[in-house]
Order: C-alpha cells, then structure tokens, then sequence
C-alpha cells in the first residue's frame, strides 16, 4: 500500500502542474482575446474614419468644381476633378488597396452631374454623383456605397408699389439655401430689366438689403420703369464662392 | 537498486512539471508582447480625426493653397491631444514635396504613421497627399 502511494505522487505532481499550466494559459488566452476584440473594434473606428475622410474629400472635390463651373467653368470640370482623386486613392495605402468608382446624375435636370437653372425661381447651382468605394485590406475590408449632392438654391419673391411717374418701389424677400438648409450670402448683386436690358442696382436706386441672419434678405431699391411688371434678377455667392442666379417678375401689389 | 531508480525518476517528474509550468509561462509571455499596440491606435485614431475637423470645412486645403505652413502648425497643436510631437509631409497630386509642418522632434518609439489626402474647395481644383507621423513627445 505504502509503495502504491510512493509511485503515483510523482504523477500527482506532473498534474499537478500540468493544471496550473492550464490556468496560466487559458487565463492568459482569455485576457489577449479580450483585448484583440478592443483593438480590432479599434481598427474598425480608424477605417470607419478614414472612408469618413474619403467622403469629406470626395466632398471639397464636388464644391470645387462647382464653384469653377457656376463661374464659367465647362461642365467636363466635374468629371476630370473625380478623376483626379480618383486616381490618388488608387496610389494610397492606409489600410490596403483603395479604389473608387463614381457615376455621374445624368436626367432631366443634370448633365453630367451638373445642373445650373438660372432663368427661374427657385435659381439652383447643383452637382450630384454617385460613389463606390471598396478597401482591400490585410484584416478588413469595406464597401460602401454614397452619394455627393452639393446645392445651393436661391429662392426668391416679390412686389413693387407704384410711385410718382413712372418710378417703382420694389420689394423682395430671398432665401438661400445649402443643400436644403438656410446659408447665408457672400455677395448680392441686384438688376432689373427696362426696354429690354439689364441695369444694376446701386445707391442711387436707394437699395436696401436686410441680412436676417439666419438666410433670409429682405431687398428694397426704386426703379424707373415704363413697363407695368418688373422683371428682377439676383446674383448671388453663397460662403462658399457658388454662384447661384434667380429670376422674377414683380407685379403691382 | 529499486531506491535509486525511484529518486531519478522523482527528479524526472519534477523536471517535467517545471518545464510544463514554465512553457505556458513563456507562452503568456509572448501574447502579452503584442498587448503594447493600443496606444498606437489610439494616436492613429487621433491624428486622423484631427486632419478630418481641419478638412471639415476646408480650412486644411485651403491653408496649403495659401502654403501658411504655420497656420497649419498651429491648428494641427490645438486638436491634437497636448504632448503629441508630430511631423507633416505635404505632396500635390503628382508626388512632388511641397511642403512640411513640424512642432518638434520626433522620438522612434511608438511612432505612427497616417496617411491623407484632401482636396482644397477652391475653383482651380488641387488635390494633395498628406503623410502625418505622430509619437508621444518624450517628457
């Protein structure tokens, strides 16, 4: 009995150990797989900002070149622009192979993502693309699809109060728009038509433009004017340099 | 004889439980190495969020249009966590060095590299390629 005991403690032993080591490893293994998930979920937020950045570059792209075209700029601008970026993403490498595909809005209203109305009220200046953006990486990968509309819109309407002789007080109420949201002016210029050209409006017309603030104007000027309707047109650039015209015909209130 | 063999074979078995315990020890050794990356993380996660609030309404393009390399310095010091070093290399779209940005030496140790690209909102259209190296300055 005593020599039955003498043997199988050295194999006590050796398990003995052999379940510590167990707990060594599967404490150790339960911590690194926990931190794992923390660093991966980490990772995860670092692509989740860089596609963020993608966007917002995809974004200046689109203001810039609508900017050049709503100031004279051939339409073809839009696309050699997205080109462009196009092409520097494929030769980047944060988090593996990065490429980007993008269609322009082709309708009705836009051509080749652009869509100027100036003769009309509301008066737009848009761009408008689809994206398709893939990452290729070691340990993730994204795709992501979205779209770029940049707008900005003059919404316009107004009246005139006859005067003496053929002199016209006229009264108009604007609103700007940045994609759908009120944005204010960098620069109003006002004309109204008489005998069939366009004369701008200055001090000597006693102009009044009333900043809301919150991208509304309120615009006031006296016109000489023969006609019984007064045809007025509004140039304007939002903050970011876009150019956006509207045109309206005042009647006698 | 039988004495003898029993006393090995102890010193056997001892030296088998040692080398158990001590493999798993040296096992947990080597996972928890790579437990250092965090930080890192972090400070990529960082320097990317910090060039997206300047790119956010252009003001980072726009201050490489007008190359004010301190204006950039300055805004890159102000979001960045306090006792960041950080060094900015600018190229246009061709690869050409344009320019760079720095707010000091940078130490070799945890140094983490971003890479970003942003395009200026101006009508002549200029994109630009941005490599942002960050460390933790050295105290």
């Amino acid at each position: 009995m005593r020599i039955v005991k003498r043997k199988n403690s050295g194999q006590l032993l050796i398990v003995a150990a052999l379940a510590i080591a167990i707990l060594i490893s599967s404490t150790t293994a339960y911590v690194y797989e926990v931190s794992k998930g923390e660093r991966n979920s980490q990772k995860q937020c670092s692509l989740n900002n860089y596609i963020l950045a993608i966007k917002q570059t995809t974004r200046n792209t689109m203001i810039s070149s609508l900017k050049n075209i709503s100031n004279g700029g051939e339409n073809t601008v839009l696309f050699n622009n997205l080109n462009t970026i196009t092409e520097v993403l494929r030769n980047t490498y944060q988090f593996g192979t990065c490429n980007q595909n993008f269609t322009l809005l082709n309708n009705s209203n836009y051509n080749l993502g652009v869509w100027l109305s100036w003769n009309s009220n509301p008066g737009v200046s848009s761009t408008y693309a689809n994206f398709t953006l893939k990452i290729y990486g070691v340990n993730l990968n994204a795709e992501v699809n979205y779209q770029v509309n940049v707008t900005t819109s003059l919404l316009a309407e107004g009246f005139y109060t006859p005067l003496e002789n053929q002199e016209k007080l006229v009264n108009i109420t604007c609103e700007l728009y940045n994609e759908g949201e009120h944005a204010l002016a960098k620069n109003i210029t006002v004309y109204y038509e008489n005998l069939g050209s366009w004369i701008l409006v200055n001090n000597s017309n006693n102009l009044s433009i009333i900043n809301y603030d919150n991208g509304t104007y309120s615009i006031s000027f006296q016109a000489n004017v023969s006609s019984s309707t007064v045809p007025v047109s509004l140039h304007v650039y939002d903050l970011r340099e876009i150019f956006v015209q509207a045109n309206i015909t005042c009647n006698a209130s | 004889m039988k004495g003898e063999n029993e006393g090995q074979i102890r010193i056997i078995e001892a030296f088998l439980a040692s080398l158990i315990i001590f493999s798993s020890l040296i096992v947990s050794a080597n996972l928890t190495v790579t437990q250092n990356q965090p930080e890192n993380n972090y400070l990529e996660s960082n320097g990317l969020q910090a060039l997206i609030k300047l790119d956010s309404d252009g003001t980072l393009g726009r201050y490489i249009d007008e190359r004010n390399w301190t204006a950039i310095r300055d805004s890159l010091n102000l979001v960045l966590p306090a006792g960041t070093s950080f060094n900015l290399t600018i190229y246009n779209e061709k690869g050409q060095l344009i320019g760079m940005v720095s707010n000091g030496g940078l130490n070799s140790e945890n140094l983490v590299s971003i890479e970003y690209f942003c395009a200026s909102q101006s009508s002549i259209f200029h994109c630009y390629i941005l490599h942002l190296k960050l460390t933790v300055a050295a105290s």
